[in-house]
């Protein structure tokens, strides 16, 4: 059997991805997160001392924290596996990423192992979201100054 | 039994008429407030307390608009300045302020609702 051979018998076996199915989950379960978000959003504005600008801070902490309670008990992963990207781009999917990280590595010791790998996936997110608001604010800064835009 | 509820639900989506409400500190000037508020198009509900030299108007923008919030807020306080320039005028599009004013519009005494607008006028100034 040669390469070519071998491809095609692979291709033929190989089940096609549902990405129709997929797409329909992830945005029904993504939807679902934010509306539990925005939910939380109006929990905060009502019975807290919150604005609508001020009021990001607290949801996000609250979605976060949620999440990572259900990695603990291994709900999340469950959710991830139906939902795919529809769980892992709302917020809540930094948290999943920091504790899946944590649990992984609790067998290495609690320095080197928890404390130096639970920022392995999402450290990249923070330090390209740092970065990206950096690049972002001095767009907003050059507009403003030029008076197209407003703070 | 349910259909019927659901209908009025969604056709109360498309009614145009706006929900506008003055608190009854507000006297003659409430309906002028409320003749500015109903010539804005881009709002679809809002609230105006009166308190002494204190004019507190909380709207919605309409949710296609929602990204001009700011803008939608800087014309309507122009407006209502030349109609009141003897008032300190406060307008917001927040949720927090428009759920607030919901509660001072019923509010008799004026003493409570003065200490709430200024409460409220530093909330909105608050930033992180």
């Amino acid at each position: 059997m040669n390469q070519e051979q071998f491809e095609q018998i692979e291709q033929q076996i190989t089940p096609s991805t549902p990405y129709v199915k997929n797409v329909l989950k992830a945005f029904l379960v993504g939807g679902l997160i934010c509306t539990i978000g925005h939910a939380i959003t109006y929990f905060y504005i009502i019975f807290f001392d919150f604005t609508e600008k001020t009021v990001g801070n607290p949801t996000a902490a609250t979605m976060i924290f949620l999440s990572m309670l259900l990695t603990g008990f291994g709900l999340y992963q469950k959710l991830g596996q139906f939902a795919g990207a529809g769980s892992a781009v709302p917020v809540s999917g930094f948290g999943n990423a920091v504790i899946s990280a944590a649990i992984e590595h609790k067998t290495e010791g609690f320095v080197l192992g928890v404390g130096g790998n639970m920022f392995k996936l999402a450290g990249s997110v923070i330090l390209f979201g740092v970065a990206s608001a950096f690049v972002v604010a001095l767009i907003k800064l050059i507009l403003v100054t030029m008076g197209v835009i407003e703070w | 039994m349910a259909l019927p509820i659901c209908f009025a639900i969604l056709l109360m989506g498309c009614n145009d008429e706006k929900t506008l409400e003055v608190n009854n500190l507000g006297g003659e000037e409430a309906e002028e407030v409320k003749a500015i508020m109903e010539n804005e198009e881009s709002i679809y509900s809002g609230r105006a307390i009166f308190v002494e030299d204190q004019l507190m108007v909380a709207v919605q923008a309409k949710p296609w608009l929602d990204y001009k919030k700011t803008k939608i807020e800087k014309n309507l306080k122009k407006k209502l300045k030349e109609s009141f320039p003897e008032y300190d005028i406060t307008v917001s599009s927040d949720y927090k302020l428009y759920w607030e004013a919901q509660k001072l519009l019923d509010e008799e005494d004026s003493e409570k609702v003065k200490e709430k607008v200024e409460k409220l006028k530093k909330l909105k100034k608050e930033e992180t």
